[in-house]
């Protein structure tokens, strides 16, 4: 906790984008996520880490409401996004996440064109006035989401049929599409290969440049390579939150330093 | 280490030689296997024999047996006043002219030299049907100028003549029977040497209505297979929409809880009741408190539904949880709807399941006759094929398998011959639907 108030006093206001303030999140009686507060920061990567069940993936689904799709799951607490309260009762969950966009663990191409997946999401929210605006919606997503050259003469066939790090890359681009201020990632590259988890890193990083993105990963190495804030979780208590560099090669708690060392986890 | 580099008393054993353990396995194994393929054999055989049954004693409901003759059409019997005037004309019924078709028969024998034991032209009418009088006043009203000429007739003879060619009908058994003499068959034997009396294939028992108890040989499915499709047509009009809705709420929006739980198992429950319950639900509720008219398709396709949605309800959330949670997450993800989620992903990924499901669910009620033989659709429904399509709703009328059943039920056994003559064709439709299902499956079925 203390770290949390020390990395606040860095935090410039403008920059701030998530902020979460006692976030408890219960899976029925079970008491999943503990007095969570964290400052999630624009234009910055910011990594959650810890062992397995220890509630990265719960607490990235609070930031964008996924949540709710789970029948026993509650929330508690604040978390404001721009200083709106996302949990008022006169928020659209629908809305938020058009805000906040979510790329998954698992590759998931909807069984339609690689076009269509892109377009899908601008379709909805009426970002595109006219066909051509749409083909140049999903020019820039592809491009963005590194993907467009493998691609771009194959538009019409399914998305389904690409390799996994190209469909990871297209659910990547999907989520560009509807120009979100938030990236929630959640494991992105755990089904892929190392060539694979590398083009996404890169596309991570150039991402940064427009969106905050949130990136939950199993992997130290790759938080220590992609995400400028990390967090460590355990036991669904946010341990530790600082400057990655700092996390790494200085952590405050014991706990983190055995899990960063391997020795727990 | 040490275990596997050097060699302990427990590498004793070879490879090349079974073990009792193995054997034991092994002779279970093949055990199992062969009661499997018992068990298929046994349902084969089964299949084989029911099939070769139908199909060998239904055939023959396919074919009829026809006299061809010359009719006389004299002008004073049949319009005496020679106008042509309908309404005078109908006033001649079938005894005017069943005569005439007596005299024809005669003719052609002395035209062919075949003597008659009978002293009266009027005993020959055994070896047609109650039908042929019909059948000439039938063309005779259509078209009125034919009155005062000669015309060929192909009229029915009786379904004992049709038996005798069939088989199924033997002078040992004509001896018990009033109905025809052997000297008729006599007569017959000549006529279809001469290839007057022939049997060939009948249009009419696929496409014709059905005829009264004593006249098998006139007696077709068609009306009532128009009957089975009007009930279709309600059946997926009504089932399809409310099954399919019901199942996306209960599946995709519905909370769990008590009372979602609840209607849950009784929809199982619903699909597990004996149709004549549907069937006495309907006369109570369609018929009885809500006036609608019986024996009317329009009532049985409602009575089916009742039936069909939970197949249906069932079949559909089956198929919608077969769509992996991911393509839902997806679509919440890029901040689509809960409703978009499903209409635009989830319903087009479970179709192939719901259509299947639909028309297996209406297979099933197409071969339903429980339920109708409370609401009044069996039994003998003397009609044609209606009109208008709304009175194809509400005029009362049959079903292809309360037809069956009901000739089935019928003493002559010409009508058995019938019945299972309309097996024959409920199976190709049933066949039909199933084949569609089928195709409708892989043709829209998508892999993720």
């Amino acid at each position: 906790m203390k770290d949390n108030s020390e990395g606040r006093k860095l935090v410039d206001q403008m920059d701030l984008k998530f902020e979460a303030r006692d976030v408890q999140v219960f899976y029925g009686d079970n008491h999943a996520i503990k007095d969570v507060n964290v400052d999630i920061l624009d234009n910055t990567v910011t990594a959650f880490i810890g062992p397995s069940g220890c509630g990265k993936t719960t607490f990235l689904r609070a930031l964008n409401r996924m949540n709710d799709t789970i029948p026993s799951c509650r929330v508690e607490g604040d978390i404001k996004l721009d200083g709106e309260d996302i949990n008022h009762p006169s928020v659209d969950p629908v809305q938020l996440r058009a805000k906040v966009g979510m790329v998954f663990q698992k590759p998931n191409p909807f069984p339609k064109s690689i076009y269509d997946n892109i377009a899908y999401g601008p379709r909805i929210h009426g970002l595109a006035k006219n066909k051509a605006e749409l083909d140049d919606i999903v020019e820039q997503s592809l491009r963005r989401g590194a993907l467009w050259d493998e691609v771009k003469d194959r538009l019409q066939e399914s998305g389904t049929g690409l390799s996994g790090g190209q469909q990871q890359r297209l659910c990547i681009a999907r989520a560009v599409a509807t120009e979100p201020e938030v990236l929630l990632m959640d494991e992105p590259c755990s089904a892929l290969d190392p060539i694979a988890t590398a083009q996404v890193e890169e596309l991570i990083d150039e991402l940064k440049q427009n969106f905050s993105v949130v990136i939950v990963t199993h992997s130290m190495q790759q938080a220590a390579r992609v995400s400028q804030k990390t967090a460590f979780f355990h036991l669904g208590n946010l341990v530790e939150y600082g400057d990655t560099d700092h996390i790494f090669t200085n952590p405050q708690d014991p706990r983190t330093e055995s899990y960063i060392t391997g020795r727990i986890g | 280490m040490t275990d596997a580099t050097q060699p302990t008393a427990r590498s004793k054993t070879s490879l090349y030689a079974t073990d009792a353990r193995t054997k034991r396995r092994n002779a279970a194994e093949k055990r199992f296997r062969v009661y499997g393929i018992v068990a298929i054999a046994t349902g084969l055989v089964f299949l084989v024999v029911l099939l070769a049954s139908i199909v060998w004693n239904g055939i023959p409901a396919f074919t009829q047996t026809f006299v061809t003759i010359q009719v006389e059409l004299p002008e004073e019997k049949l319009d005496k006043s020679g106008e042509r005037d309908l309404e005078v004309m109908k006033k001649v019924s079938t005894f005017g002219y069943a005569p005439l078709i007596d005299n024809a028969l005669a003719a052609t024998l002395e035209a062919n030299g075949i003597d008659s034991p009978f002293s009266k032209n009027k005993d020959l009418r055994k070896i047609m049907s109650a039908s042929a009088a019909a059948q000439v006043r039938d063309a005779v009203l259509a078209n009125p100028e034919i009155v005062g000429t000669t015309q060929e007739f192909r009229l029915l003879t009786s379904s004992r003549v049709d038996g005798y060619l069939k088989g199924r009908v033997t002078r040992d058994s004509i001896a018990r029977d009033k109905n025809l003499d052997a000297e008729h068959l006599d007569i017959v034997d000549q006529l279809r040497d001469l290839g007057v009396v022939v049997k060939t294939f009948n249009w009419d028992f696929i496409l014709g209505a059905d005829a009264s108890e004593s006249r098998p040989e006139s007696a077709g499915l068609g009306v009532s297979m128009i009957g089975s499709f009007f009930m279709m047509l309600v059946v997926l009009a009504l089932s399809l929409p409310i099954g399919v809705a019901a199942s996306i709420y209960l599946e995709e929006f519905a909370t769990q809880n008590r009372f979602t739980d609840l209607v849950e198992v009784n929809i199982s429950n619903l699909a597990a009741v004996p149709s004549i319950v549907f069937g006495i639900l309907g006369l109570a509720v369609f018929i009885q408190f809500a006036h609608l008219p019986s024996s009317a398709p329009l009532v049985g396709g409602l009575v089916l539904t009742l039936m069909t949605l939970p197949t249906i309800i069932i079949s559909t959330r089956a198929s919608l949880k077969a769509v992996p949670p991911s393509i839902r997450e997806a679509a919440l993800g890029v901040g689509a709807s809960k409703m978009q989620t499903v209409f635009h992903h989830v319903l087009p990924l479970a179709m192939p399941g719901i259509l299947t499901g639909t028309i297996i669910g209406l297979a099933q009620a197409l071969g339903e006759t429980a339920p109708l033989l409370l609401i009044g659709m069996v039994g003998f429904i003397a009609s044609d094929a209606p009109d208008t399509f709304v009175d194809g709703f509400l005029s009362p009328n049959s079903a292809m398998p309360a037809q069956i059943y009901e000739w089935a039920k019928r003493a002559d056994p010409a009508y058995y011959e019938r019945a299972w003559g309309g097996i024959i064709i409920l199976l190709v439709f049933l066949m039909a639907m199933n084949i569609l299902a089928i195709m409708l499956r892989r043709r829209f079925e998508r892999r993720w």
